[in-house]
């Protein structure tokens, strides 16, 4: 496994990858709509799906002595290890911003535990998509790309549009109790990501087994 | 015990079919796999290796079975594919350090033998490659994890007279262990004229014959006319199998 993911962010990643996993450094920006950090988490996947049709990656991998189906967990490792490793860049960008601004972002979610929860999901979500709809061909990255932007997008603007709701300001908060209160959205988004990311590494097997190369 | 053994190998696309495909290979021998361009050659290579997907028939690779131990089939097998050159924007020493920690029998001091003999330079990115470079840097990876068995799809397309004289000698020196099995494809039948134990020819997706060389010529013999003084070649045979008339 650990080589599978040796190779995928030796030879297969896009430069753009690990550009898009220090975005969360935009936590910093006072009044930004930071669900873009997850948007942009998006991006380096794709970039690098889009990459590997143009350097012959699926079939280097797929001569390698691994079975065909270690192609898709190869490049289910890698979204995992870019996605968690952005979230995990992010937070002390998050903890930096509580401390010095303390006003809040007026122009979205506070990057709390709540946030961290909602872009679980939403990266849980855009898993299930881009990967299911990948592996159909193991070439469309665009199409597939599309297909996961609905998910993506619906994600980040129910998580800007939830924080307005003055039932549910306690999403925005910072304050030890509000975080607390949190935590149940921030499990929940550990799950959808897990079982999104689980069913989309089994969904991408199924179809690629069947893919001609 | 063969080398790889292709039973039954079935696939239907909408246009072209893939026909129960059967053939042998034994151990310390080089078959060529000949056919028109479109004939199946590559389909069937990729059927072996599993990049395609076959509706039915199984390939067994030494004595293993493609299908429940691809791995371990994969381990005892180099490939090379003509004209695929991977990663065309990093350089040799990056893809064989990913490429070498897959195989167990990865031989570094044989690695490094086969890019002094090829004249390769590891800082080198692929795409500065000629394409004859970019098959024997396949190959010097294939040659350094032990392969036993070598599948090569048209790996001396577009080398120029010098390489592939080179490259063919090759394959007969590996192969002249016993241990080394060759599987190449080609459309050059000069190649399997020098090189080749065996010879598979393939027809629209049908095997037409398949078997030791000179059996394989003396079946054909019956395409020589009363006027040819020589029997005929393997190229005299393709042709006069293959050949159609253009009606314009």
């Amino acid at each position: 496994m650990f080589d599978l993911l040796y190779k995928e962010l030796r030879l297969a990643a896009h430069p753009s990858l690990y550009v898009f996993m220090l975005m969360g450094a935009l936590l910093l920006v006072p009044a930004y709509p930071y669900g873009f950090v997850f948007f942009f988490g998006t991006l380096g996947i794709f970039q690098t799906f889009c990459f590997g049709r143009e350097t012959g990656d699926v079939c280097y991998t797929a001569l390698l002595p691994v079975r065909k189906r270690d192609v898709v967990k190869g490049k289910c490792l890698l979204a995992v290890f870019a996605q968690l490793g952005q979230l995990a860049l992010s937070i002390p960008f998050a903890l930096l911003r509580t401390a010095l601004l303390s006003d809040g972002n007026p122009a979205g979610i506070e990057a709390n535990a709540a946030y961290y929860g909602f872009g679980l999901a939403i990266y849980g979500l855009f898993n299930l998509v881009f990967f299911a709809q990948f592996y159909r061909t193991a070439y469309k990255s665009g199409a597939a790309f599309l297909a996961a932007l609905f998910p993506t997008a619906f994600g980040i603007a129910l998580m800007e549009t939830l924080v307005h709701l003055p039932g549910l300001a306690w999403l925005d908060g910072t304050s030890a109790e509000a975080l607390v209160r949190q935590l149940p959205v921030l499990a929940a988004g550990a799950a959808i990501y897990l079982g999104g990311t689980l069913w989309a590494y089994a969904t991408g097997v199924r179809r690629f087994e069947q893919v001609n190369l | 015990m063969n080398a790889l053994a292709v039973d039954g190998l079935t696939k239907t696309y909408p246009s072209f079919t893939l026909d129960h495909m059967s053939f042998t290979l034994g151990r310390g021998r080089i078959m060529g796999l000949i056919g028109k361009n479109g004939a199946g050659k590559s389909t069937t290579i990729k059927s072996i290796l599993h990049l395609v997907s076959p509706d039915s028939g199984h390939v067994e690779v030494l004595g293993m079975d493609m299908a429940d131990q691809e791995a371990a089939c994969k381990q005892a097998m180099g490939v090379v594919l003509g004209g695929a050159g991977f990663y065309q924007h990093k350089k040799l020493s990056a893809i064989t350090a990913v490429t070498s920690r897959f195989y167990r029998n990865w031989d570094r001091a044989a690695y490094e033998r086969y890019l002094r003999e090829f004249e390769l330079d590891p800082g080198k990115q692929v795409r500065e490659l000629s394409t004859g470079m970019q098959v024997k840097y396949q190959l010097a990876l294939a040659l350094s994890h032990q392969a036993e068995l070598l599948i090569l799809d048209e790996p001396t397309s577009g080398l120029d007279p010098v390489s592939r004289d080179e490259l063919l000698e090759l394959f007969r020196a590996l192969a002249a262990g016993g241990e080394r099995s060759i599987l190449f494809s080609t459309h050059i039948t000069s190649d399997l004229d020098r090189c080749a134990d065996d010879i598979t020819y393939i027809k629209d997706g049908r095997v037409l014959a398949s078997g030791e060389k000179g059996a394989f010529l003396d079946a054909f013999q019956h395409l020589r006319t009363d006027d040819e003084p020589g029997p005929l070649r393997l190229e005299d045979i393709m042709v006069r199998t293959e050949r159609g008339r253009f009606h314009v």
